[in-house]
């Protein structure tokens, strides 16, 4: 006989600790325990045995992972906490006497500052754990960057979201990360690749955010205190690792112009600096001057990229250059040698060094694209300079640091419009130097030919489709193609929009029938129901004719004594049967008071054959009955709990094609 | 003190030595010790010896007379204000006199000298004089000394006597005017009346004012005010301010010099600004040391990422993920909590007219949420096949041949049919139903060829045709009447075989039923006109008979007339017309028994009560085995051929199938009729089927193989429903049976019909 184990001493019983037992242990208040939680990233558990961990009560608890708790109890950030609580003390007893200076004195210098760094580390003990889990820091700095500032929402906060929001862009188009993005109704979803891994973020459109009164903004402010942190953290090694400055020169100025991320300038990290990597002071440059002419300004900003070198990613490349230190990195081709019987050894497949590099990410490298100014000039950029594109200019409204603000440029290749086709505008010829001059008055002429006009879907359609397609679908004022998500690939059995969806005739037949139903109706449900209600029907005459299974059933038909002992033949008789069955059908009808249609000599052979198909259909279901009796009460839960999910894929599906169908005919019927 | 214990005793051990001593030497040793230690020695010698001289004097005096001598100490009032030094120092020196003068030798009784020695004064040290004369009769009333002079004794076993009485006079007038601190009782040492002295009346008083007894203690002291309230108007003292009040510190001077200078030099900056830098945090490269990644533990479970956009979520989906007027209406009466997704498919022309999104804090507060408060569980995705569940059955076309469909249909009973039974050879089918009459049809045709009227008023319950291969008898239960039938329908010589057999215990009967007073059942003729349509015996048991089953040599007949507490089940012997009850009291069988059935070769008697079922060894009259069926109220049972297996049908929809080897728990529960299952059969002929029929009008037929192999597990499948009975007030088919070759099926059905499926 083994040992009598004791009750409560292992196991769930000592694993699981409710929410209330935590809080004591640690001794703080139930908001201060969440905060930890949500620094420390403490979740609650779900116990297998819950009525084991509760000891025994059945009352609803919220678990939480013992060890985790244990851990927290010499946590710095819960001493913090303990000390901001007798430091608010101090400062009310401050501000209750009315000595302002003295509690100012004391929310300057001795408020307890939280620091997570360690966190981070714990969390993430490996970069790798922390890229895993950035999509939500991403997505939610995106969110708060573009959040006005109130009463909950420190500017500050705002401007540091904003702040990293760029610097993180700046790293992407860099490092060519980006692979595909989305425009969906919430916003537009970016995908990138990070050591590896694909992070996936939100961004919302450039709109006022609505800021919801039933949200609490102390939770969302304290996740985005960590998320900024693991963000600065994550930006500082991504920034290293490409051997740049981490934070990027910041031109205040700059962004108050909305430059946007122009306002960013990355810096190639020296030698020196690579050893001890201070950060540099940013050193503000002095354009701030105001610019008389546009045309000067024109002039001080092609200066600027000049010394620029257009983009910053040359300056960086060039400092290589310089330094001597470029080699080719990438790797080597490995060519397998002949030997002189002419075979070779086994062949290993070549890895290539990112297979989205070169030609993936590099689209737009010849474009010089001119945005005008109803496009969304952010995400444009955003996408534009992640996948090569080098020169973009637009227009002045939509802020500072563009290649142009010229739209009669005769170097731009394509412009991005937004903006409905006006019939009545001649195009503008090809623009010569005098246009130049000119300024940006040709949009008011119409368009500059010599130019490709596309509207952004090209560009994100470009981007998923990873080459580039072919404008003429999503010219000014066309109707555009429908925008996919890239991350959805059509599984086997999934409903796939792009291909053709198939279209054989009975499906045809019915939905020409369905299309019948509805003219009457009009409503698309009520006809499904028709069919299906007639589909019965026939199964019911199908089993009547079926005969001897179940016409026993009917006690006007076991009546006839006669009929009873004899056994038709299944087959032999079947013409004669069917006569039978079809005066029966009339005779049915005609007591109903319907008026009778009889099934014309062509559907006869299509309904033998449906007949038969559905005799094999009967026969699998009567084996699967039996099936399904056979298993065990669990076997036959789960069976049915899968089959229920298949079932109601199969149906999203078949709506879905349904209604393409449907689309499809009725596109044909309005061109013809 | 100077004498102590040690000195004592060997004073007394020198004195017995050599006596009679005189002392003066002896004290010299105490002496001379007490020179060097200390001055009380000298004291107390001093003392020591004017008291000898006392002593000697006193010993002159009272030498004779021992008791006084004992009695010195205590009794001697003058000697208590003594000092201790005094007491004890003459204590040993009477001793040694007392003992050398008192021996007295006397001839014992045995001749020889017996030295009786005076009585020991043990002399203690301590000062008992205080202690107060004590009585030592112990917790005895005193009224029991009430005619002896004295009340009790002492600790030296001395009477202690009464103190002298008053008159009777004087005791009443201490009655009429009671002294001062009269109590009213006696003391119980001395005997006299026990009263309270002055202070002792004081200490009562105070106790009853709850206030503290000490002597002196003064509850209400006069206040000591050692502050007064009244300002005095002129200084205590006379003396200038000091003019150190006047001049500033020069300490504090040189404390403020020591700032001024180090703000002076730059040390020290009044008023620093707010320290901004602190809010930035300091980035550095936490992931400097590569640490391996997390390491995947049960216990820590990432969040899951939050799904990718789908296609319906685009600005501009395929026309076909745009919801339906009816759709967007029905997501719109949804309860957001409810809904599957939190947005609806929208279209727009251009990416221009895509309005601001409202949802986006929400979404992201809902999983900001999630992440920090829904409880997080590794669920397995199985990722399987659900083919790959089923299980894998025979081919029902192995499995045949089982009956498929109704190929005759027996009319003519009137009321239900409530029995049915096929004959051994195979020919014939017997039914019995509500209308009293027992009838017998052609199984192939359906043509009833012999038909009895057995009862008017009650219902033929159960019809079975004796198992054994000679001579065709039909028993049938009517009402409490069993009745032996030979039906004139097979030819003459078998006809007759069966009578005779019936017949051939009518002598033994009149000889056993004499002598008994109660017997369960009565063995008679039937009337003529019976007797005409082929009966030939009737038994009378005392309550109604549901069930009748044959022993598998056809010479018993068993009967359950469950109404009949007692002796519900009775045990017919056809060749002597013998009924017994094996089972005399209902205790036996715990419950009231449904059916009964025979082992089909063992000597094994299986009763079913409403719950259990019981399998009485016959042979040795014991019981050998519960089974458990789990059932509420189980309907019927049949045995497997072979003797291992039971099936059991119960009212409460289930049919149980127990393996006799395995447990006494049901091996296989099956549950798939809609109302009570009826009646349950094994197929007896050789074809590995079963059946079960309901209240639902169905029958359900199964296929059951058992292996010869005892480690396997029967095979039990589904095969069939059988529809074809109406269900009549809820009554479906009552009774079912197999064709004892074929793997053809006989039911009777509350509709009035019997049916032969095929």
């Amino acid at each position: 006989m083994g040992k009598i184990k004791k009750k409560g001493v292992a196991g769930n019983a000592r694993n699981f600790i409710t929410r209330t037992q935590a809080v004591r242990k640690l001794q703080i208040s139930l908001p201060d325990f969440r905060r930890l939680c949500i620094f420390k990233g403490i979740y609650p558990r779900e116990p297998r045995n819950k009525k084991k961990a509760n000891k025994g009560s059945t009352a609803p608890a919220t678990f939480y992972y013992t060890k985790d708790i244990q851990y927290l109890l010499h946590e710095p950030v819960l001493q913090k906490f303990r000390e901001h609580k007798s430091f608010s003390k101090k400062l009310s007893r401050a501000l209750g006497r009315g000595d302002f200076s003295d509690a100012k004195r004391l929310e300057s210098l001795h408020k307890p500052r939280i620091k997570l760094d360690h966190i981070i580390k714990e969390r993430y003990p490996a970069f790798i754990d922390a890229v895993r889990d950035l999509d939500d820091a991403l997505s939610t700095i995106f969110l708060f960057a573009n959040l006005p500032a109130n009463r909950d929402i420190p500017a500050s906060t705002i401007a540091t979201c904003a702040r990293l929001a760029h610097e993180f862009q700046h790293w992407v188009i860099r490092k060519r990360a980006l692979r595909r993005s989305f425009l969906s109704i919430k916003g537009i979803y970016y995908g990138a690749e990070i050591q590896g891994q694909e992070v996936l973020w939100l961004v919302p459109y450039k709109f006022a955010q609505n800021v919801p009164a039933d949200v609490d903004f102390r939770i969302m402010l304290t996740f985005l205190d960590f998320y900024t942190t693991l963000m600065g953290f994550v930006l500082f090694k991504l920034y290293t690792m490409e051997n740049l400055v981490y934070p990027p020169r910041f031109d205040k100025t700059l962004d108050e112009q909305g430059a946007g991320l122009r306002a960013f300038q990355l810096e190639g990290r020296k030698v020196a600096q690579v050893e001890a990597a201070p950060p540099v002071p940013t050193k503000e440059r002095d354009i701030s001057r105001p610019l008389a002419t546009i045309e000067a300004k024109i002039k001080e900003i092609e200066e600027n990229i000049q010394r620029d070198g257009g983009d910053e990613d040359d300056t960086v490349a060039a400092e290589f250059a310089d330094d001597g230190e470029k080699v080719n990195e990438g790797l080597d081709e490995f060519v397998p040698v002949r030997s002189k019987d002419g075979s070779t050894g086994d062949i290993l497949p070549q890895p290539t060094a990112d297979t989205n590099q070169g030609k993936l990410t590099n689209i737009f490298a010849d474009f010089t694209v001119f945005l005008s100014r109803e496009t969304p000039r952010e995400p444009l950029e955003f996408i534009l300079r992640s996948f090569g594109c080098k020169r973009i200019g637009w227009d002045p409204v939509l802020g500072e640091g563009s290649f142009t603000t010229n739209d009669a440029d005769p170097s731009i290749t394509h412009q991005i419009v937004d903006r409905p086709l006006i019939a009545g505008l001649t195009p503008a010829p090809p623009p010569t130097d005098n246009d130049t001059e000119m300024g940006n008055s040709t949009s008011a002429k119409g368009k500059v030919l010599g130019r490709i006009y596309v509207q952004p879907q090209y560009i994100w359609d470009c981007v998923n489709a990873g080459r580039i397609l072919r404008p003429d679908a999503y010219a000014q004022g066309a109707e555009l193609p429908p925008h996919l998500s890239p991350w959805v690939q059509a599984k086997p059995g999934e409903y796939d929009p792009t291909a053709p969806v198939a279209d054989n005739g009975e499906s045809e037949s019915d939905e020409e029938y369905e299309d019948a139903a509805e003219d009457v109706k009009m409503v698309t449900n009520a006809t499904d129901d028709s069919e299906d209600s007639n589909d019965e029907d026939g199964d019911e005459e199908e089993e009547e004719w079926n005969g001897m299974s179940s016409d026993l059933e009917d006690p006007a038909d076991s009546d006839d004594g006669k009929k009873t002992g004899e056994n038709p033949p299944a087959s032999d008789d079947e013409q004669s049967d069917d006569e039978d069955l079809q005066h029966q059908r009339e005779l049915e009808a005609e007591a109903a008071g319907r008026p009778y249609t009889a099934p014309t000599a062509a559907n006869g052979k299509k309904s033998q054959a449906k007949r038969k198909a559905d005799k094999a259909q009967k026969a699998r279901d009567e084996e699967l009955d039996r099936q399904k009796a056979m298993m065990t009460k669990k076997k036959r839960k789960l069976y049915e709990r899968m089959e229920f999910g298949n079932k109601k894929r199969q149906d999203e599906k078949e709506q879905l094609e349904r209604k393409r169908r449907k689309i499809e005919r009725e596109k044909r019927k309005s061109k013809d | 003190m100077a004498p102590s214990a040690t000195t004592r005793k060997r004073s007394r051990a020198d004195a017995e030595a050599e006596k009679p001593v005189v002392s003066d030497d002896e004290f010299e040793i105490p002496e001379i010790n007490g020179d060097d230690s200390s001055e009380d020695d000298d004291f107390s010698t001093g003392d020591e010896q004017s008291e000898e001289d006392e002593e000697l004097s006193s010993e002159d005096e009272g030498e004779d007379d021992e008791e006084i001598d004992s009695d010195e100490v205590p009794s001697d009032d003058e000697a208590l204000p003594k000092t201790n030094g005094e007491v004890n120092g003459d204590a040993p020196t009477e001793d040694q006199e007392d003992v050398a003068d008192e021996v007295k030798i006397v001839t014992g009784a045995d001749g020889n000298p017996r030295y009786i020695y005076p009585e020991i004064d043990p002399v203690y040290d301590s000062d008992d004089t205080d202690a107060e004369e004590t009585n030592t009769i112990g917790n005895i009333p005193l009224e029991y000394y009430e005619n002896y002079p004295h009340v009790g004794y002492d600790i030296n076993g001395k009477r202690i006597m009464r103190p002298a009485a008053g008159k009777a006079l004087d005791t009443l007038l201490d009655s009429i005017e009671l002294p001062k601190g009269w109590t009213g009782l006696l003391d119980k040492n001395s005997g006299a009346a026990l009263n309270l002295t002055e202070e002792e009346l004081e200490i009562v008083k105070k106790l009853q004012r709850s206030e503290i007894t000490d002597d002196g203690y003064d509850p209400y002291p006069d206040m000591v005010e050692y502050f007064t309230n009244t300002v005095e108007q002129m200084p205590l003292s006379s003396a200038p301010e000091p003019k150190r009040r006047f001049v500033p510190s020069k300490h504090e001077q040189k404390r403020v010099m020591k700032i001024v200078k180090g703000i002076r030099e730059g040390r020290i900056i009044p008023r620093k600004p707010e320290p901004e830098a602190a809010d930035e945090p300091e980035f550095h490269d936490v992931w400097a040391d590569d640490a391996p990644p997390k390491p995947d533990h049960i216990m820590n479970l990432p969040a899951p990422k939050l799904p990718p956009p789908v296609h319906d979520e685009s600005y501009n989906p395929p026309p076909e993920y745009l919801p339906s007027e009816k759709e967007k209406k029905e997501w719109e009466d949804q309860d957001p909590e409810d809904r599957e997704k939190n947005y609806l498919p929208r279209s727009h022309k251009a990416l221009r007219l895509v309005p601001g999104y409202n949802g986006s804090t929400n979404e992201r507060f809902e999983r900001c949420l999630d992440l920090y408060l829904a409880p997080r569980v590794r669920r397995n995705k199985l990722n399987i096949d659900p083919a790959s569940l089923l299980p894998s059955l025979p081919n029902p076309n192995d499995l045949k041949p089982f009956p498929t469909t109704c190929a005759t249909v027996y009319r003519g009973h009137e009321g239900r049919v409530r029995s049915v039974a096929a004959d051994p050879t195979g020919i014939w089918v017997a039914t019995g139903g509500d209308d009293g009459t027992i009838r017998v049809w052609e199984i192939l045709t359906g043509r009833q060829v012999w038909k009895l009227k057995a009862s008017t008023d009650e219902a033929v319950d159960s019809v079975t045709w004796r198992p054994a291969a000679e001579g065709r008898i039909l028993a049938a239960a009517c009402g409490n009447e069993i009745l032996l039938v030979v039906p004139p329908i097979f030819d003459h010589e078998e006809e007759s075989q069966g009578k005779e057999i019936l017949s051939a215990g009518f002598g033994y009967a009149a000889n056993k039923q004499q002598g008994k007073k109660e017997v369960p059942g009565t063995w008679s003729k039937p009337d003529l006109n019976l007797e005409e349509e082929g009966v030939v015996v009737t038994i009378t048991v005392r309550k109604t008979v549901k069930y009748i089953a044959w022993h598998r040599r056809g010479d018993y007949l068993v009967s359950v007339s469950p109404e009949d507490v007692r002796r519900a089940v009775c045990i017919h012997r056809i060749s002597t017309h013998l009924s017994q009850t094996p089972f005399k009291e209902k205790s036996v069988t715990k419950g009231i028994p449904q059916r009964v059935q025979f082992h089909p070769s063992k000597p094994l008697l299986f009763v079913a009560t409403k719950r259990y079922i019981r399998i009485y060894d016959l042979a040795k009259a014991e019981l050998s085995k519960t089974l458990k069926p789990g059932a509420r109220w189980i309907s019927s049972i049949d045995i497997h051929p072979q003797g291992d297996n039971l099936i059991v049908g119960s009212y409460d929809k289930r049919l149980l199938w127990h393996d006799l080897d395995l447990s006494t728990k049901p091996y296989r529960t099956l549950r798939y009729h809609d109302k009570g299952i009826r009646a349950v059969a094994f197929h007896h002929g050789g074809f590995p089927l079963f059946c079960s029929s309901s209240d639902d009008g169905t029958v359900q037929i199964f296929h059951g193989r058992i292996y010869g192999d005892l480690m396997e597990n029967a095979l039990i499948a589904p095969l069939k429903v059988l529809k074809g009975h109406r269900v009549t007030s809820h009554l479906g088919v009552l009774d079912v049976d197999w064709h004892p070759k074929q793997p053809w099926l006989f039911s009777a059905g509350a509709d009035g019909t019997a049916r032969l499926w095929n």
